[in-house]
């Protein structure tokens, strides 16, 4: 039986969920640490959605920091979508309000899943996008709600589901000498950069660096779409 | 009030990040074409890495069910048994210890 593509992309992120709900959970007991109302958690959570964001604004509440920093900040961490939404937008055809839509929505996760399938339609990208957003809500407002109550993931670590999901979608990219040596590169530069800055600063300078490196070294070759067959399968 | 000041700020600057890039809609040079072949590979493998130790001092565990899954993703292709073969791993091994 075959589901509808908006079922099939919800399910699609299904397994990251497991890191997903404890995650939320931690950042709203932060949140209500550091002052915030539910209201004011809550809306960081529906409007700004964005996890590493998140969680570093609220630790920026509670110093006190300027709105300004704050938002110097998120933008610092988020910079990175701009190339999640120049890779996706060159897969999935998006006319109209579905741009924005889609744009609203986006996170590291969706990127993952929806880029390693073939030929993702609009239907198949909004189910993985609502299915990240629905589940991070639910357990904002569960954390809030139940505050201190609940063990630290990290304890639990329940963390590494996230490195462990971005690798399971890089193993079967990888199929090429090039593509491994981009992989290799990009994943030790990340490495270094993470040491002297946090969140997304080492995403984007190795995302860039590492996809310069990948095009110059296939110079001459003929240009190819990508070869997406052989790509990670969802759960469903 | 700096709340819904700094979250108006948050939501355009997130948001204005997200559509960009979704919005350019023009014919790219080859060398960019390629370039965008090799995002997803780069920015996984960037997602990988700097979150792989964990601040606990389990780094050598970890490393351990990160290789479990890298094998499962390559015999399987399976999102969710991949996660389940590193996160099992892992925390069998975290028993002893």
């Amino acid at each position: 039986m075959r589901s509808h593509p908006f079922v099939h992309g919800f399910s699609a992120i299904a397994p990251l969920w497991l890191g997903v709900v404890p995650f939320a959970i931690a950042y709203a007991v932060v949140a209500r640490d550091a002052g915030l109302s539910l209201v004011e958690t809550q809306a960081l959570s529906l409007l700004v959605f964005a996890g590493s964001a998140q969680f570093t604004a609220v630790g920026l509440f509670a110093t006190g920091a300027s709105a300004v920093g704050i938002v110097l900040t998120t933008f610092l961490l988020n910079v990175r979508h701009v190339l999640y939404g120049l890779a996706l937008g060159r897969r999935v055809r998006l006319e109209g309000w579905r741009r924005p839509v889609a744009a609203f929505f986006l996170t590291d996760e969706v990127f993952g899943v929806v880029s390693s399938r073939r030929a993702p339609t609009f239907a198949y990208l909004l189910g993985a996008e609502l299915s990240l957003f629905v589940t991070w809500n639910l357990s904002t407002l569960g954390g809030a709600v139940l505050g201190g109550a609940i063990p630290d993931p990290e304890r639990l670590g329940l963390d590494l589901v996230f490195p462990l999901a971005f690798l399971a979608l890089l193993v079967p990219l990888v199929r090429t000498r090039v593509e491994l040596v981009v992989a290799l590169v990009s994943g030790a530069l990340a490495y270094g950069v993470a040491r002297a800055s946090s969140g997304g600063i080492p995403i984007v300078v190795s995302g860039v660096v590492g996809s310069l490196l990948g095009a110059w070294l296939t110079r001459g070759h003929a240009v190819q779409e990508p070869r997406l067959e052989d790509a990670i399968r969802e759960v469903a | 009030m700096t709340f819904w000041t700094a979250l108006a700020g948050m939501v355009a600057v997130t948001f204005g990040a997200r559509y960009a890039g979704l919005a350019l809609r023009t014919e790219l040079p080859a060398f960019w074409v390629r370039f965008l072949h090799f995002v997803p590979i780069a920015v996984f493998a960037a997602l990988v890495t700097p979150s792989l130790e964990g601040g606990l001092g389990e780094g050598e565990i970890r490393a351990v069910g990160a290789v479990a899954t890298a094998l499962v993703a390559w015999r399987t292709k399976s999102l969710g048994l991949s996660i389940a073969a590193g996160m099992l791993a892992f925390w069998l091994l975290r028993i002893p210890f």
